[in-house]
């Protein structure tokens, strides 16, 4: 435009009007593309592009009304682009005879546009009218968009039940439309309306300690309740994840036994059967000729195998290190009853008896053995037998059970979750979506139904 | 955030059990008795044991 | 490229076009509606004033989209029974014609496209293919001219209601059908966000930075 070229069409002012039908002072905040307006002291619903604001409807509200948690006027830096709330309204929908209701805020800004907060239940929801097209399977239970699948969550009529301030279309209390909902959290698209006029949206949820931040709100944010339906869940995602690493250890675990056994040297070193009179005075104590662990620190195996018959014998034992003098010091009992009576034959006990000495260092040791038993018993013979190196099996099933028990807690938080998410549903319960989560849920209501038709 | 933890966690798992298996750890307890004179291989009854007079047979199944 | 120039035949102001394409132009001064018959310009009638624009796109607005810069030279405001839109009118780098529609601050870009089989009437849901790509009605309106100004590439001053339908595609691609013409008109362009069409010169809003 040349210098000499008088303006052209006035520039955008924030008007200050007057209601026609109460002639309070209205506030006009979106320069021109306000389509309705709301009188806040006498609700009358106004035409915004008819210069004298002709009246469309009046309602009353109620008393208890909720005012917005976010004033009108409030400003907040969304995705680095401020928007000021213009519009409040309150949507309504009936499932099985009882009404919930939702909130939503109208966001304005003068070059980017609008967009709208829903909050329900204190989970907050931050709108974009799409501007391509999902693909709308219809008849189907999902609708994909930019690669991704929905999960139709619910289907209702929802009726405004309120309106506040300003809104881009024309707003009408009582009207209806039917809104669908397809959830992939932390994102959700929304379908409003049928047939003449649908309008899609997407959603993405976010948290009021964001949203508190953004429109530096002092006052209190609702705490949420329960799990909104597309809520991120921390755990869902990651639950293929950690099972796919459960695998992983588990086939590390299986390559870390096979070393160790390959790697043992399982070597025995030394056996010797023993005569025990237990009717005798004779110091019963005695030492083994000295034998030799090889190798680097590691366990030894002792095995005491006594011929029992309704007897015990308990034997002291010291692993002394020939040139250190250090002992190891322990007792191992050994016991075996067998007898019969009106449910027929029982054994109590084993003849045989397996210790495992803990990191006994490479050297050349004895055993100092002393038996004790009841002198009725008479003579028993025992075999004591020295293994070096062992493998102990029982420590990779500790370490399998430390595995899977955090993959088993974090699955079952997970599952709780979607639970909790899905029972809001138009379903109940969660969908069978081939995922990991829902192929258990599947499986455990399939195990259920079964369970319950056995018993008719 | 998860994944890392559990990661960590199940190297951490890994790592304790090849210690166990390695250095023969044991779940049975032993006592160490330090500076066992050579003298006891003459005389064996000189060692006294804390396990000694362990129990007596109480009877029964 | 060369300016042509005139005076307007009204108030005598001197008129330049932007744009050698431009058929029409409001004289900026006394709002004379002009008609170019090749610089022999022809008073058809007044513009009433517009009323302050809602859009931050302005005459002289600059921008880009798909590697073509544009200034806007022109501007159609059209009214319907929910509100109003306003189609500015573009003036590419290389002299091709395109329009800036922007409807509550929505905004797509589109070109006229070559004509092709048009249905006489549409409904909603129903798909269309033209150059490869499948449209779906997404609203039908029926608007009228509330006002012009700057320059555009055809004669307007008729005020009755004509229909538009508009088309949306998986990809973000747009489509309009104008049927203020026989046969109709297509427009085939985008669906696009004010960040990606880097526009400067705009209008200011008071009480916005």
């Amino acid at each position: 435009m040349s210098p000499n070229d008088p303006a052209g069409p006035a520039a955008p002012q924030v008007k200050a009007l007057n209601c026609p039908s109460c002639g309070a002072a209205l506030t006009l905040r979106s320069f021109g593309n306000a389509v309705s307006l709301v009188c806040s002291s006498c609700h009358s619903v106004l035409d915004a592009t008819d210069p004298d604001l002709k009246v469309l409807q009046k309602f009353k509200a109620a008393e208890d009304e909720d005012s917005p948690l976010i004033p009108l006027g409030t400003r907040g830096s969304l995705r680095g682009t401020d928007y000021e709330v213009i519009g409040f309204q309150r949507r309504t929908i009936e499932v099985e005879g009882i009404h919930y209701s939702w909130h939503e805020y109208v966001l304005f800004n003068p070059a980017k546009g609008f967009r709208y907060l829903t909050e329900y239940d204190g989970h907050w929801n931050l709108f974009s009218i799409l501007r391509s097209l999902p693909e709308d399977d219809s008849g189907a239970s999902t609708v994909t968009y930019l690669g991704e699948v929905y999960r139709h969550f619910q289907t209702a009529d929802a009726t405004t039940t309120f309106v506040l301030g300003e809104f881009p279309w024309r707003v009408r209390m009582g009207e209806s439309v039917t809104v669908s909902d397809y959830v992939s959290s932390p994102r959700v698209i929304s379908k409003e309306g049928t047939g003449k006029e649908v309008t899609w949206s997407m959603g993405e949820y976010v948290t009021c300690g964001d949203l508190w931040k953004s429109f530096n709100l002092t006052n209190e944010p609702p705490v949420p309740v329960g799990v909104y339906e597309n809520q991120p869940s921390p755990l869902s995602a990651s639950v293929k994840s950690i099972w796919a690493m459960v695998g992983m250890f588990l086939i590390a675990s299986l390559l870390l036994l096979v070393i160790v056994y390959v790697t043992a040297r399982s070597e025995s070193v030394f056996e010797q059967t023993y005569s025990f009179d237990a009717a005798s005075h004779d110091e019963a104590s005695f030492v083994t000729p000295v034998f030799a662990l090889h190798g680097h620190t590691s366990d030894v195996e002792l095995t005491t195998i006594a011929s029992l018959n309704n007897s015990w014998i308990y034997v002291n034992y010291a692993l002394i290190n020939q040139d250190t003098g250090r002992a190891y010091d322990f007792g191992r009992e050994v016991s075996y009853y067998s007898g019969r009576d009106s449910d027929g034959e029982w054994t109590e006990g084993s003849n045989t008896n397996i210790v495992t000495i803990p990191s006994i260092p490479p050297g050349n040791y004895y055993l100092r053995i002393e038996p004790e038993s009841d002198p009725a018993l008479g003579v028993i013979l025992y075999t004591v037998s020295v293994k070096r190196d062992i493998p102990q099996l029982i420590f990779f099933g500790f370490g399998i059970l430390a595995i899977l028990i955090p993959a088993l807690f974090i699955t079952w938080r997970a599952m709780n979750f979607e639970h909790l998410r899905w029972a809001e549903s138009d379903y109940g319960t969660p969908p069978d979506d081939g995922s990991l989560i829902g192929t258990l849920e599947n499986l455990a209501s399939n195990f259920k139904s079964s369970n319950s038709g056995d018993d008719e | 955030m998860i994944l890392k933890g559990f990661l960590i966690y199940g190297l951490v798992v890994l790592a304790l059990v090849s210690v166990a298996e390695l250095r023969g750890w044991s779940l049975d307890r032993v006592d160490q008795v330090p500076n066992v004179p050579k003298t006891v291989r003459d005389n064996p009854g000189s060692y006294r044991s804390v396990y000694s007079s362990y129990h007596h047979y109480t009877g029964g199944k | 490229m060369s300016q042509p120039t005139a005076n307007c035949p009204n108030c005598g102001a001197p008129i330049a076009f932007r744009w050698s394409g431009s058929v029409q132009t409001v004289c900026t001064f006394c709002k004379s509606l002009l008609i170019r018959t090749d610089l022999d310009l022809e008073m058809v009638g007044k513009v009433a004033d517009l009323p302050a624009a809602a859009s931050p796109v302005q005459l002289g607005t600059e921008g880009a989209f798909a590697g073509r810069s544009f200034v806007v030279i022109g501007r159609i405001l059209y009214e319907y029974d929910q509100g109003n839109w306003n189609e500015w009118h573009l003036m590419m780098n290389d002299g091709v014609s395109g329009w800036l529609s922007d409807a509550q601050l929505e905004y797509c870009i589109t070109f006229a496209a070559k004509p092709e089989k048009l249905p006489s009437e549409c409904r909603r849901g129903q798909q269309y293919t033209w150059q490869g790509q499948t449209y779906t009605v997404s609203s039908i309106t029926k608007a009228h001219y509330r006002g012009v100004e700057g320059e555009l590439p055809f004669q307007t001053w008729d005020r009755k209601d004509v229909i538009f339908v508009d088309l949306m595609s998986p990809s973000g691609k747009f489509a309009t059908i104008d049927y203020s013409e026989d046969p109709p008109l297509l427009f085939l362009g985008h669906a696009v966000e004010f960040e990606d069409l880097k526009l400067k010169n705009l209008r200011s809003f008071e009480g916005w930075s």
